[in-house]
C-alpha cells in the first residue's frame, strides 16, 4: 500500500518518540545503576557513567539477602506458573472435549471471576493463610494465585484451534485421554502453552500486591518488595543502589521476552490471547 | 459450547469432573469462599484480631456511602477510568490502525518495543518514573531549569497527582492494549480497506466507519479489561510512592478498601467497599458478554 510521505514521516516520528518514552526510563536505570552517589546527583542527564563502578550492585548484596529473595521470587513464579499452567489445562479439556451437565454456567462462573477486585478476596486468603501458619511464607503468596481464570480462558481458546475430528479418532481408537494431551494436544499447541507459561512466570514474578499483604520479613521478600524499600516520592538518598534492585528485578523478565518476543507476540497476536 | 463439537464416547461419565476437580478445590478456596466470606463480614463490625464479630446489619454500607471521603474516592476513581481510557484505549487504537494501514517499515520493531513494559514490574515503573520525573533533581526537573521552569510536586497536588499515577501505570498497560487492537485490526480484510482507499476515502472515515465497527468486540473487550484491570493495576504505584494521599487525593475505590481493612483495621467497612466495588464490576461483565464472549468464543 503507497502512502503519502509526509503522514509516514509525520507518524514514525510519533512512533520513534512513543519507543523512546517508554524504553528509555529502562536504559536510564541502567546507566545510573553503575553510577556512583553523587554522580547520580551531579551528572543527571548523562546516562554513561564517567566513573562506572560495581559498588551500588556490591553494597546491595552486603545490605539485602538478595540471593535468598532472587530464590523466593523464582521459586514462587516457578510454582504458580506450573500449576496454574496444569490445572487450567485439565480444566481446558474438560470444557472443549466434553459434554456435561451445566457446563456452560460452569464455564460462566469460571470466567466470570477474571472479574472479581483483588480486594474482594484478600481479608479471608489473609485470615486463611494466618491460620494454616503460611503468613510470612512463600507458600502463602503461591496457593492464592494459582486459582486464576485466565489460564482456562487462554488455553480453552488454544485448544479450540486443534481440528477437532484428529481427537475425536484418537478416543475412537481407544487411546487413553492422558496419551492425547501428552502425545497429541501438547506438540500441536507447544508454542502457545510455552507463551502463556512465560506471561504467568513474568506477571508472578512482577507480583507486587499479594506479596507485599503476605509476607512481613526481608528474608522471604520477593524482589519487587525489596524494590519498594527504596522508594521515596522525595528520590531519597539510595537511588544508584534503588537502579541497582530495578535492574535485577527486570533482568529475568527481560531476557524472557527479548529470546522468545517472536513467539510471545505471535501467540498474542494470532490466538486472541486477551 | 456446541453440542456435535463434543466427544460423544464420553457423555456418560466421570471423566470431566475429574479434570475439573483441581480447579474446583483451588478456585473455592481461595476465590468462592473468600467472596462470600468477605459478603458476610461486610455485615458485622470487626477488626481482624478480636475475637468476637459484632452483626451490624447494613450499618457498614451506610457509613461507607454517607462517609464524604467515599464521594472524593469515587471521584477520583472515575478520573482514574477517564485518563487511563484515554490513554489506553483510544491512542492504542489509532497506533494499532497506524502501523497497520500507514507505516510500511519498522512493524516488527514498534511491537516488540511498545509491548516490553508489559514484562516489567509496576513497582520497577514507579520507581524508575518517580525518579525520572522527580521535581527538584530529576532529569525532566534539570531540563525545565534551563528553562526557568520549575515542576510541581506532583506527588502533592490534587488532580496532577492522579495523572501522574496513570501515566505510571500506562507505560505498562498501553503496549498490551495496543498488541490486541493491533491484532484485531490486522484481522480485517485487506479487500476492504483496499477498496475504499481506491475510492478515496479518507483515512479518518476508514477509521471510524470500517476499521471500529469491525473490531468493535476487540474494542468494548479492552474498554472494559482497561477499567477493572487499570483500576487494580493503580494500585502498586499508589502503595509504593502516595499511600492514597494527600489527603486522599490519589486514592481509589481498591486502595481504600486495602486502607480500611489493612490500615485502619475496620473490616466490615473494607468488605462493604469491596463488595460495592464488586458490583461495579459485575454490571461491566454483564456488558462485557454482551458484547465480546458471543462473538469471541464461537468463532475460530
Amino acid at each position: 500500500m503507497r502512502t503519502n510521505s509526509f503522514l509516514g514521516i509525520l507518524w514514525h516520528t510519533i512512533f520513534i518518540l512513543t519507543v523512546f518514552i517508554l524504553i528509555f526510563p529502562i536504559i536510564f536505570a541502567l546507566g545510573t545503576s553503575f553510577k556512583p552517589l553523587q554522580e547520580v546527583y551531579n551528572n543527571v542527564l548523562n546516562i554513561i557513567p564517567i566513573a562506572p563502578t560495581f559498588d551500588n550492585y556490591i553494597g546491595l548484596f552486603e545490605r539485602l539477602p538478595m540471593i535468598q529473595i532472587t530464590m523466593n521470587t523464582f521459586t514462587i513464579a516457578t510454582v504458580v506458573t506450573i500449576m496454574k499452567m496444569l490445572i487450567s489445562f485439565l480444566a481446558a479439556y474438560a470444557f472443549v472435549y466434553f459434554d456435561f451437565k451445566g457446563k456452560k454456567f460452569i464455564y460462566f462462573i469460571f470466567i466470570a471471576s477474571i472479574f472479581i477486585p483483588f480486594t474482594v478476596t484478600m481479608i479471608p486468603n489473609y485470615l486463611i493463610m494466618s491460620s494454616w501458619g503460611l503468613a510470612d511464607s512463600i507458600f502463602g503468596v503461591i496457593l492464592p494465585q494459582i486459582s486464576d481464570a485466565i489460564g482456562i480462558l487462554l488455553i480453552n481458546q488454544t485448544m479450540r484451534s486443534i481440528p477437532f475430528s484428529l481427537i475425536e479418532s484418537a478416543r475412537i481408537d481407544n487411546i487413553s485421554h492422558s496419551r492425547i494431551m501428552i502425545d497429541i494436544i501438547l506438540p500441536l499447541i507447544r508454542p502457545q502453552l510455552m507463551s502463556t507459561g512465560i506471561w504467568f512466570f513474568v506477571n508472578s514474578w512482577n507480583e507486587f500486591v499479594w506479596p507485599s499483604l503476605m509476607l512481613k520479613s526481608v528474608d522471604s521478600y520477593t524482589l519487587p518488595l525489596a524494590l519498594q524499600m527504596f522508594i521515596s516520592a522525595e528520590g531519597g538518598t539510595d537511588l544508584s543502589v534503588a537502579m541497582a534492585v530495578s535492574i535485577v528485578t527486570m533482568i529475568i523478565p527481560l531476557l524472557l521476552y527479548l529470546v522468545f518476543q517472536k513467539y510471545i507476540i505471535g501467540t498474542f497476536t494470532a490466538s486472541g490471547i486477551k | 459450547m456446541n453440542k456435535n463439537n463434543t466427544l460423544h464416547l464420553n457423555k456418560i461419565n466421570m471423566k470431566p469432573w475429574l479434570f475439573l476437580t483441581p480447579v474446583f478445590i483451588m478456585f473455592s478456596l481461595f476465590v468462592f469462599w473468600p467472596l462470600l466470606y468477605t459478603f458476610y463480614l461486610s455485615f458485622f463490625d470487626w477488626n481482624m484480631v478480636s475475637p468476637t464479630k459484632t452483626f451490624v446489619g447494613i450499618d457498614n454500607y451506610i457509613s461507607v456511602l454517607t462517609n464524604p471521603t467515599t464521594y472524593k474516592i469515587f471521584l477520583n476513581t472515575l478520573f482514574f477510568i477517564g485518563i487511563l481510557l484515554l490513554i489506553n484505549l483510544v491512542v492504542p487504537y489509532i497506533f494499532a490502525f497506524v502501523l497497520h494501514l500507514i507505516l510500511n517499515r519498522l512493524k516488527g520493531f514498534y511491537k516488540t518495543a511498545i509491548f516490553l513494559p508489559a514484562f516489567i514490574s509496576l513497582v520497577v515503573g514507579s520507581i524508575l518514573f518517580t525518579w525520572i520525573l522527580n521535581p527538584i533533581s530529576g532529569p525532566i526537573a534539570e531540563i525545565a531549569g534551563w528553562f526557568g521552569i520549575q515542576l510541581p510536586i506532583w506527588s502533592q497536588t490534587e488532580g496532577l497527582v492522579i495523572v501522574v499515577i496513570s501515566l505510571i501505570t500506562s507505560w505498562k498497560v498501553f503496549g498490551y492494549n495496543f498488541i490486541m487492537l493491533y491484532a484485531s485490526i490486522s484481522g480485517i480484510s485487506e479487500e476492504i480497506i483496499e477498496a475504499a482507499r481506491l475510492d478515496g476515502v479518507p483515512l479518518h472515515r476508514i477509521f471510524l466507519d470500517i476499521i471500529l465497527p469491525v473490531s468493535s468486540s476487540a474494542g468494548v473487550y479492552i474498554l472494559i479489561m482497561t477499567i477493572v484491570q487499570g483500576l487494580q493495576f493503580v494500585y502498586t504505584p499508589i502503595s509504593v510512592i502516595t499511600q492514597g494521599g494527600p489527603n486522599y487525593a490519589s486514592s481509589n475505590l481498591i486502595y481504600q478498601s486495602y486502607n480500611e481493612g489493612f490500615i485502619l483495621y475496620r473490616t466490615g467497612h473494607s468488605a462493604a467497599l469491596s463488595i460495592m466495588t464488586l458490583l461495579v464490576f459485575a454490571i461491566l461483565l454483564l456488558i462485557e458478554f454482551k458484547f465480546v464472549e458471543r462473538g469471541v468464543h464461537y468463532e475460530n
